[in-house]
């Protein structure tokens, strides 16, 4: 058998364990019942295919497939106020920023050099 | 050039003579052959200027180190192609095959081309074959909305270069770069003559991608098979790189005022689309945005349009085409396997395939740029030129580099590192094709840091 540890994220079942439930109604400890069934299908399922001798592709994980495309295909994204400021933030103002920091500083320099008075502080190369 | 151009058109009848047992080996062996045959361009006989036998198609020091590039690069596509194509009816393998091969012959052509109108031909003319491999073989229903965004956005680009270009046929009366390069400069002092310069360069930027305009790379390179992620990457994104260097000698003196724009959104966009690859899930998302970083610089590094600038760029491009496309060949052997790109699904890797760890290992620290590797040498003349234009530039260009490493390092910990979950133990091992495919990029790579004058373009 291959080493099968529980998830450690993830919230442990419940045991069946009647004097847990003494004081809970029947209809929850019936959904209770559905639900562990239910746990203990899909774990069946996953031991199978994990210790499958001839198994040789993935394990398939629908909740990564969900997230996987949740991530991707984000149609999630919608322009409020916020997110515009963001936006304009990060991707138009450094623009005009840098544009106004390089334009400076080479008009500073284009004027040094029209007037003679640029000295070349590194040498670069030959 | 003939040399290389009439096996490259014979490349055709052998793709569709040869028996079915052979097809992949024979296609092999003669892309290789004339990747080898191509080794002699690198051999210049002038010292400078153009090596050609005709006035139609020449090469220079700028344009051999591409051609050599994408000659190397077929065998290598359709090395890496044979697996996933297999399952697929003969003449489907066929026309596969002819697809890379006809790609190959309008590269050639492009980078060979004296008259730069022939150039603009042969550079619209790879949008088809690319895109029909995007659209037909690629895996996921995305690929049509791909196809779309890459096709359009070039398109877009490069319709303003085809009437810049007819209006400089009628000013100059030629448009061969052998005469152009001697031309008077330009008096460029209108409105009209902005919007000429901007219809130039406006293709190649796109195609570069700069970062505004870089939104059909993403979903090309990751949509398209694992042959057309690989000329995408290495040899497409040059062409743009390429063509601005070409165009650049005629567009003085608008260069220095008008450039700006253009190399502060490539210098930007090295941080944006850096920092969007410690954010990605897909694996070949993350490299594709690399590339846009790497483009970025490279872009930044010719509008500079200094010597080193221009040495830096040709570097960097033909560094990074190999570097790129082994990252790709990586990301495909993966997905053959896992069939998904996820990247924390693929994970741990290191333990069930240790070779491929230290291919993993070495592509990755290329891509951070690792001395002595070529990667390097060019993101440094880069850096080392934007910073005499501007020595606000190394804020950026520095951050740039960080963040580089930073992805670099997420992609490689990510794949390779780390406990290996239980549901990937039963992979299948690595093939030795995928091994050689491997060494087969790499090695260019650490062979040119022995010689690296190959590329250093005209000022060698």
């Amino acid at each position: 058998m291959a080493d099968y540890k529980a998830a450690s994220l993830a919230t442990r079942p419940k045991t069946l364990d009647p004097a847990e439930y003494f004081n809970l109604s029947p209809e929850y400890r019936r959904a209770e019942e559905k639900r562990a069934a239910l746990r203990a299908q899909l774990k069946r399922q996953y031991l199978q295919q994990l210790n499958n001798p001839h198994r040789k592709e993935l394990i398939e994980d629908p909740a990564l497939t969900r997230w996987t495309y949740a991530r991707t295909n984000n149609n999630y994204f919608r322009p409020t106020a916020k997110t515009s400021l963001i936006g304009g933030l990060f991707g138009v103002l450094p623009l005009f920023v840098l544009y106004v920091v390089f334009k400076s500083d080479r008009d500073k320099r284009d004027a040094k050099i029209k007037a003679g008075t640029y000295e070349r502080p590194y040498k670069l190369s030959t | 050039m003939l040399k290389v151009l009439i096996p490259t058109i014979m490349l055709f009848p052998t793709i569709w003579l040869t028996s079915p047992k052979w097809l992949w080996t024979t296609t092999t062996a003669h892309s290789l052959l004339i990747a080898l045959i191509s080794l002699t361009w690198l051999k210049w006989t002038s010292e400078t200027g153009w090596t050609s036998l005709n006035t139609y198609m020449a090469t220079d020091p700028l344009s051999t180190p591409l051609l050599v590039l994408t000659c190397w690069l077929l065998p290598l596509m359709i090395l890496a192609s044979q697996n996933h194509i297999n399952p697929e009816p003969i003449s489907r393998q066929r026309l596969y095959i002819t697809l890379l091969a006809s790609l190959q012959t309008f590269l050639i052509m492009a980078f060979g081309a004296t008259e730069i109108i022939m150039f603009y031909i042969m550079f619209e003319a790879t949008l088809i074959p690319t895109l029909i491999i995007i659209t037909r073989w690629g895996n996921q229903t995305e690929r049509l909305n791909a196809g779309t965004y890459f096709l359009f956005y070039t398109l877009a680009g490069s319709l303003p270069l085809l009437v810049a270009l007819l209006l400089l046929q009628q000013s100059t009366g030629t448009l061969s770069m052998l005469v152009l390069q001697y031309s008077q400069p330009l008096q460029l002092n209108s409105w009209g003559h902005m919007i000429w310069w901007a219809g130039c360069l406006i293709a190649f930027l796109v195609k570069m991608p700069l970062y505004g305009v870089h939104l059909w790379l993403p979903k090309a390179h990751v949509e398209a098979p694992v042959a057309g992620s690989m000329v995408l990457a290495a040899v497409l994104l040059k062409l743009g790189g390429y063509g601005m260097m070409r165009m650049m000698i005629m567009l003085d003196p608008l260069s220095k005022e008008l450039a700006y724009p253009f190399i502060i959104l490539a210098l930007w966009g090295i941080i944006m689309t850096g920092s969007i690859c410690l954010r990605q899930t897909d694996l070949k998302s993350l490299i594709a945005y690399s590339s846009v970083s790497h483009m970025g610089l490279v872009a930044g590094g010719i509008l500079i349009q200094t010597p080193w600038g221009f040495s830096g760029a040709i570097i960097l491009m033909i560094a990074h085409g190999l570097v790129s496309s082994a990252l790709f060949c990586l990301a495909n052997t993966a997905y053959e396997r896992t069939h998904s790109r996820t990247m924390i699904l693929a994970r741990g890797l290191q333990v069930i395939f240790p070779l491929t760890a230290v291919w993993w290992f070495i592509a990755n620290l290329a891509n951070l740029a690792l001395p002595p590797l070529p990667n390097l040498m060019g993101e440094l003349m880069i850096i080392t030129t934007l910073f005499n234009w501007s020595p606000w530039t190394i804020l950026l260009t520095g951050l740039g580099t960080l963040i580089t490493a930073g992805y670099s390092l997420y992609m490689f910990l990510m794949s390779q590192r780390g406990p290996t979950p239980n549901h990937i133990t039963g992979l299948q091992p690595f093939h030795t094709r995928e091994h050689l495919l491997m060494a087969l990029h790499l090695v260019p790579v650490l062979l040119l840091v022995t010689k690296p004058e190959l590329m250093w373009g005209w000022c060698y």
